[in-house]
């Protein structure tokens, strides 16, 4: 029972860094951008984080560097794609791309002379909610994580509250749906989807520092090794729903934790076997789930004023 | 016109990251050209290195054409270039000259397997192609790794690789004294055959009428399944076969990883190249030669390579938002 309480635990440790990232996905693809570029806003921020948090000695500042890295690469997508009608999905692949190559180039210009230095920052301690985290079973499980954990569920809500019950929301959703019957209501669907874009990339990038700050310590190329795509798939499998979305950031946060689990256990599979887990089980899970998503279905589309 | 322009762009704003870092651009860049085309060997390894982004580039080229995202480029090199390896270490008494084309067509059936799974996943159960191709990319380069762990492997080689391949099973080099392998043709005859299926046969047509609209593919009597199938499939075809070609040409082994940033990189290439068979070779090029240039550009001036990513990145970033502004004509 103990150990179960444990691996839930795990996994909703392991599944944060995809809450925000897919939280931050789902403001843009509700506004009708596609969030391909989630990989590279999580990488952004992982990396703008561990820099921030070891030049200026505080980790709360690293985590406001990781929300600007991450919008920053975000105001490139909106540019390209909300003002000159690039390709959304090519063009998240593009600053995926740029983003891997930034972060390593940056690390080694400006800090390694050339290498690629260790940058270690003290993670993220646990943070135990007095009287609450006693409770046996849920204790441990609820109320004995990272902060940014508890932000992160705490988000959820804050996210269904803004899209559902605000004036911002309904906008932000029209403008999703049908642009053009937004831009008749009054609304202008370049800007809602600019600042969707690029405030969904600040949570991507958040979801970065999650995974450097509290999880790592440190930050590595290419750190974040699919999670963002990970969380594109959450995102779908969730319905475009952040209560939704959560349930497939814990699914695949359990497969990670288990799949940790399994290489302690030594079975005859090899590592690489088990390291396949969270793609597999995503595109299964993706799958199963089959047709019947319901994309905004403005999605993909330019806005053009006419 | 626009590629250059995208390119130039990309470079002006890299050379700020270089003053950044702290050193001259001018003098960088000046030692990634040396280190691209100072020499014949330099070339040799740069239109090496160029084979296998022209093979997968063409393959998106046309996937793209009929508004396929397939970025499943590195997962169907890898498997490609498994399947070749596998062939090669598997069959040695197949006589010489036909082995090695035969390792290269398994890696041709390799990919081009891999892509049709993608597909139908995409056709079968409506999720997008993109996330599976993403998501099947990792699965891919990870069954390399599997396979080399154990009955691929090299035992106590202290590296994730194949034995090394019979010498038989080579690709030959035509130059004396150059890296230069004879994959460059077959990247060739794919953009020859390219340009052909694009503009001269039916298929093409097809991939053509798809993507300018679904509706009046179907309307015009064209299965829009089938075409989506047909067009992954040789995408992963000629992925495949750049596998092969990189593992019998370059390294003469399977080693893990060996094509990491292959797929990205093709997506890239065939942008710069708009989509277009013959202008892929170009680009192609471009990038060949300007990964090899940046090599040397590390080893001389200190400045790292990653560089390549950013200024592909980059690139794209301005094609993509360039070929935007063009296609948003007012509708009737």
């Amino acid at each position: 029972m103990d150990s179960v309480a444990e691996l839930l635990a795990a996994s909703l440790r392991i599944a944060t860094p995809l809450l925000f990232a897919a939280l931050g996905g789902i403001l843009s693809e509700r506004a009708g951008v596609f969030a391909v570029g989630l990989e590279g806003m999580m990488l952004t921020g992982a990396f703008a984080g561990v820099i921030a948090t070891h030049a200026l000695g505080h980790a709360g500042l690293g985590l406001v560097a990781s929300a600007v890295g991450g919008a920053l690469l975000a105001a490139i997508v909106a540019i390209a794609t909300v003002r000159f009608c690039a390709d959304q999905m090519v063009t998240g692949l593009a600053v995926n791309i740029l983003a891997l190559g930034l972060t390593s180039f940056l690390l080694r210009g400006l800090f390694g002379r050339g290498e690629a230095p260790i940058i270690r920052v003290t993670p993220l301690a646990p943070l135990p909610i007095p009287a609450l985290s006693d409770i046996p079973i849920v204790g441990p499980l609820l109320f004995r994580q990272p902060a940014l954990t508890y932000v992160g569920l705490a988000l959820i809500v804050a996210m269904f509250v803004l899209l559902h019950r605000t004036r911002a929301g309904l906008t932000l959703r029209a403008v999703g749906e049908n642009p053009t019957a937004a831009f008749a209501g009054g609304a202008d669907p370049l800007r809602v989807r600019a600042v969707a874009v690029v405030s969904g990339g600040a949570l991507a990038g958040i979801g970065g520092a999650v995974l450097s700050l509290q999880q790592v310590g440190t930050f590595t190329d290419g750190m974040t090794n699919g999670r963002g795509y990970l969380a594109l798939a959450a995102i779908i499998v969730g319905r475009w729903s952040p209560a939704g979305a959560f349930v497939g950031c814990l699914l695949f946060g359990a497969t990670d934790a288990l799949q940790l689990r399994i290489q302690g256990l030594r079975l005859p599979v090899s590592s690489y076997v088990i390291q396949m887990l969270p793609y597999v089980v995503s595109l299964a899970v993706l799958a199963g789930l089959g047709r019947g998503a319901k994309l905004p279905s403005a999605i993909g589309t330019p806005f053009v004023r006419r | 016109m626009r590629a250059a322009l995208a390119v130039l762009l990309a470079f002006a704003l890299t050379a700020l990251l270089i003053i950044a870092a702290g050193k001259n651009p001018l003098l960088a860049y000046a030692a990634l050209v040396r280190g691209a085309i100072g020499s014949w060997d330099r070339v040799g390894v740069g239109l090496n290195k160029a084979t296998p982004y022209i093979l997968t580039g063409v393959g998106v080229a046309l996937c793209f054409r009929a508004k396929v995202i397939n970025i499943g480029g590195e997962g169907q090199i890898a498997l490609g270039g498994l399947a070749a390896t596998w062939m090669a270490l598997t069959f040695p008494r197949i006589p010489p000259i036909v082995l090695p084309l035969l390792a290269l067509a398994a890696g041709a059936v390799a990919g081009a397997g891999w892509a049709a799974v993608a597909a139908a996943v995409r056709l079968r159960r409506g999720v997008h192609e993109v996330l599976v191709t993403l998501l099947l990319n990792f699965v891919g380069v990870l069954i390399v790794s599997e396979a080399l762990q154990g009955s691929l492997g090299e035992p106590g080689a202290g590296f994730p690789q194949s034995p090394l391949l019979p010498a038989a099973t080579w690709l030959p080099h035509p130059l004396q004294g150059n890296d230069l392998h004879v994959g460059i043709l077959a990247a060739v005859i794919a953009i020859l055959a390219g340009h052909a299926l694009l503009w001269r046969m039916p298929f093409g047509f097809r991939l053509r009428v798809m993507g300018a609209s679904v509706p009046a593919a179907v309307y015009a009597g064209i299965s829009p399944p089938r075409t989506f199938l047909g067009v992954m499939s040789l995408a992963g075809a000629l992925a495949g076969l750049a596998g092969g070609i990189e593992v019998l040409g370059v390294h003469y082994r399977l080693i893990d990883g060996f094509s990491h940033g292959f797929g990205f990189n093709a997506v890239a290439i065939a942008l710069l190249g708009a989509l277009n068979p013959v202008a892929i070779l170009p680009a192609g090029l471009f990038f060949g030669f300007l990964e090899t240039g940046a090599q040397a550009m590390q080893r001389a001036v200190g400045v790292p390579t990653p560089l390549v990513s950013v200024i592909q990145g980059l690139t794209m970033v301005f094609i993509l938002s360039a070929m935007g502004v063009s296609a948003r004509r007012p509708r009737v």
